[in-house]
């Protein structure tokens, strides 16, 4: 049996994905995280398997397209470190629109996540968007279309997503509409936000495409920052 | 830098990465502080295009280089070329984002004759004009190299200088020509002029070209300043030529993704068929010493888990032996792993394959190429069937159990019995297997067969020979896949109808210029991928410019005719190449260049030098 080398130490890196960066699809960034912790001499633990890979938990796949200010994503050391300075060096490895913000020791788990805070800016709302989104969120149902799996046939189920919804506000911003909303997020449940734009834009002139997203905070159950 | 309105139709593309630059290492400078601009263009999507060594070579060459900036371009897709074209984007390079007009020098490289279609696109969608004689200022001028080029001919309508041979000192030299014209105000032709006084630079409208009755090319006149033929460029010596010290590591998968540490240049094996083994000579070896640094280099600014070694092939290069634990040394502690493509295991120390067990295994490939002796050694592949069986039992006893064959259909002097010679090779490797008392447990084996049609290619022994037609090679791929029953047996092979248009692509002359720009109007692009790849349309676009495609590929051509690529200078002579010819014929073999040397001439191209004879 090879050795089995022990880690030092347990830390989660928190990160921003903007600007070009939401371009990078979730298994992409994998590999951009791993090669940048190649370049910046990380120490970081291998899994132990015929196929050794470095070993990176992330708390949740950010989708194409989306701006996130809160991602996370968890590994092990094969030393004790200062995290202060590996940030910084892991930083510099990583593409420009990757920004590090912490390497820390932490507390919570990934599972730990019940909802997420995004800012959804519509850059070109038709006129009557506002109305729409405003009735839209204030109904007592708000029912979606959304792709699940049956087997092995892909179906499309109608669901209610207004449980899901923890709060709203919209905003006018120089002709845009920009709203603020904390939906379902985590292992169990995930609400995307392109199902809630799918139904405000429905019945408008509104080009659902021309939006852009931006996930801003993790929460736990009790709305806890997650970190 | 992506432009504003280029990121709103980045949302409603596929892959959206591939349009955004911004990758680490990728090079931006200040447009204000260089003096020139060029675009190296791939013709293809970015995942072919990122996986090109020479372009990273190049890359890094010109941006070393102060007064210069390279960026990078490549094929859009087609749902990003539709918004393109629907929003009025014009193409744009990664770097920059700026578009192509805005650019001195748009550069192409032409690996396969069916990207040449992508070519005039990538043209048209940058807003310059596809035909040369439309374009009348000084910049951009659009030049290709690439190993297309030892037959530029049927291209010359739409490229205005080809670089033959290696890019790495002419690129240089034609960059500094161009600063210098566009600092003096000259015009288009007075650059070209210039131009076409630097060795290996191939400027075409210096060339008149005269046809007979028959088609065939009758003379061949040079004018201005052209010299009557252009002599390819080499670098002389690769441990001083440049090499990147790092590679633009893309943010999507692609196609070849990792280190790679080029060993050599040539081949010393001259199989008949290999354009590559002729046009890549004469051989010049690395030292094992700069292949490691640059190996380590590149895999620090990266941090790529893989390296993979790169020439035609790689167990010819003399230090291999000392390369391998060389690199192992570093790289294995590192979790990184080495890949040798291009290998003949059976020739390897028992050391070496002790070594090559440490790193995980990729599949095993051979390349008999043929199913007989006798047509094996008609086309020069010195390999027995005893060798690759021998090298099979090798590879069973090291616990592989997969093997892929490659082998090609359509060789000159092939009959059906050569056909059938390919199965029963696999089924001998398949009995190899089960008679191996060491086979590994519990397990089954099995033999992929990929037959590709070969198409005859300029400065080759078979550049005279008739290419099978469509319906014969489809008679033979029945054949073929009637010749085997056993399921540890997967037979594919390639689409007839590309094989075609290759070999007439690859052996035409300047007329084909009309029906590609007629074929790409139809919207034939992307001519390599099956999905868009449609045949009816360049045989439309043949029969509107009054050309066949059997006057191209299906004709025996004689020894004295003149041929259209004869313009060029690969050093290889003539005379070789009908001596080995004949030799093809009479199912003779030649030694490979390091147990003799055959005269074929391109070491005149390196001042006599050779490393195949050191």
């Amino acid at each position: 049996m090879p050795e089995i080398k022990k880690w030092a130490m347990e830390v989660r890196m928190s990160f921003e994905k903007t600007g070009m960066a939401k371009f990078i699809s979730h298994l992409d960034t994998v590999r951009c995280i791993t090669r940048a912790m190649k370049r910046a001499n990380v120490p970081v633990w291998f899994t132990e398997g015929f196929n050794p890979h470095a070993f990176l938990t992330f708390a949740m796949p950010l989708s194409l397209g989306f701006e996130s200010l809160c991602e996370t994503v968890d590994f092990r050391l094969l030393e004790e470190v200062d995290l202060n300075e590996l940030a910084e060096r892991l930083d510099k490895a990583l593409p420009v629109d990757i920004t590090v913000k912490e390497i820390y020791v932490y507390e919570t788990l990934p599972n730990d996540i019940r909802w997420a805070e995004y800012k959804i800016v519509f850059n070109n709302p038709d006129e009557l968007l506002l109305e729409r989104a405003n009735s839209v969120l204030s109904s007592d149902e708000i029912i979606v279309l959304k792709k699940s799996k049956k087997g092995r046939n892909k179906v499309e189920k109608e669901v209610n997503i207004k449980e899901h919804i923890k709060s709203f506000e919209l905003t006018e911003d120089n002709g845009k509409l920009v709203l603020n909303t904390v939906l379902s997020s985590g292992p169990s449940i995930n609400i995307n936000p392109m199902l809630l734009i799918g139904a405000l834009v429905k019945d408008t002139e509104t080009d659902e495409q021309d939006v852009d997203i931006i996930k801003v905070q993790s929460f736990t159950e009790n709305m806890e920052i997650f970190k | 830098m992506v432009k504003k309105d280029v990121e709103k139709l980045l949302k409603k593309v596929q892959k959206p990465a591939r349009y955004t630059g911004g990758e680490l290492n990728s090079v931006v400078k200040d447009k204000n502080n260089v003096k020139l601009r060029y675009a190296f263009c791939f013709p293809d999507n970015y995942e072919i295009g990122m996986s090109h060594l020479g372009m990273k070579i190049l890359y890094s060459l010109v941006n070393a280089r102060e007064d210069a900036w390279c960026e990078r371009v490549f094929a859009p897709w087609e749902d990003m070329e539709a918004l393109m074209r629907e929003n009025d984007v014009k193409l744009y390079a990664l770097e920059s984002g700026d578009a192509l007009s805005e650019f001195d020098l748009v550069g192409f490289t032409l690996q396969y004759e069916l990207s040449y279609t992508n070519v005039l696109n990538m043209l048209d969608l940058s807003g310059i004009p596809v035909l040369k004689k439309d374009r009348t200022n000084l910049a951009p001028i659009v030049i290709a190299g690439g190993p297309c080029v030892c037959n530029p001919e049927p291209m010359v309508d739409f490229i205005d200088i080809f670089l033959p041979g290696e890019g790495e000192d002419v690129t240089n030299e034609l960059i500094d020509l161009l600063i210098e014209h566009k600092e003096k105000g000259s015009t288009r032709l007075e650059f070209l002029r210039e131009a076409a006084k630097i060795e290996g630079v191939y400027v075409p409208e210096f060339y008149n070209v005269y046809y007979n009755e028959d088609g065939t090319i009758k003379s061949v006149e040079n004018i201005e300043t052209a010299p009557q033929r252009v002599k390819k460029r080499i670098v002389s010596d690769l441990d001083k030529a440049h090499y990147p010290k790092d590679f633009v590591v893309p943010l999507i998968d692609v196609v070849q993704d990792r280190t790679v540490g080029e060993v050599f240049r040539g081949c010393i094996r001259g199989c008949r068929f290999c354009q590559a083994g002729f046009i890549y000579r004469p051989i010049r070896e690395k030292s094992p010493e700069t292949i490691n640094e640059q190996c380590r280099s590149i895999s620090d600014a990266t941090g790529y888990d893989e390296i993979s070694l790169c020439s035609l092939s790689t167990s010819d290069y003399t230090n291999i032996e000392k390369l391998i634990p060389m690199l192992f040394d570093w790289a294995l502690k590192e979790n990184i792993n080495v890949s040798l493509p291009s290998l003949r295991v059976d020739n390897f120390s028992d050391e070496l394959m002790e070594e090559l067990k440490k790193v995980r295994r990729s599949g095993l490939t051979f390349a008999p190429e043929a199913g007989t002796q006798r047509l094996r050694d008609a086309i020069n592949k010195n390999v027995t069937e005893e060798e690759v069986l021998r090298t099979a039992l090798k590879a069973f006893d090291g616990g592989w159990t997969s093997v892929k064959l490659y082998f090609m259909m359509g060789l000159p002097t092939e009959t059906l019995d050569d056909i059938k010679g390919i199965c029963d090779l696999a089924q001998k490797v398949v009995d190899t297997f089960y008679r191996n008392p060491n086979k590994p447990k519990g397990k089954g084996v099995q033999v992929s067969v990929s037959c590709a049609s070969f198409v005859p290619k300029p400065f080759t022994p078979f550049q005279w020979e008739p290419q099978d037609t469509a319906d014969m090679l489809i008679e033979k791929q029945k054949v073929l896949l009637s010749s085997t029953t056993s399921k540890k047996i997967v037979i594919s092979y390639h689409q007839s109808d590309t094989s075609v248009l290759e070999g007439v692509l690859a052996r035409g002359d300047r007329r084909l210029g009309e029906v590609i720009y007629k074929a790409w109007q139809k919207g034939c692009k992307f001519d390599s991928w099956d999905e868009f790849f449609d045949f009816s349309k360049w045989t439309e676009a043949f029969n509107e410019c009054n050309l066949t495609t059997e006057f191209y590929a299906n004709r025996r051509r004689e020894y004295d005719e003149i041929l259209p690529w004869d313009i060029m200078d690969y050093g290889i002579r003539k005379e070789f190449l009908v001596d080995e010819n004949k030799k093809a014929h009479e199912s003779v073999t030649t030694p490979h260049c390091r147990i003799k040397c055959s005269a074929c001439g391109a070491n005149k191209l390196n001042g006599g030098k050779c490393d195949a004879r050191n």
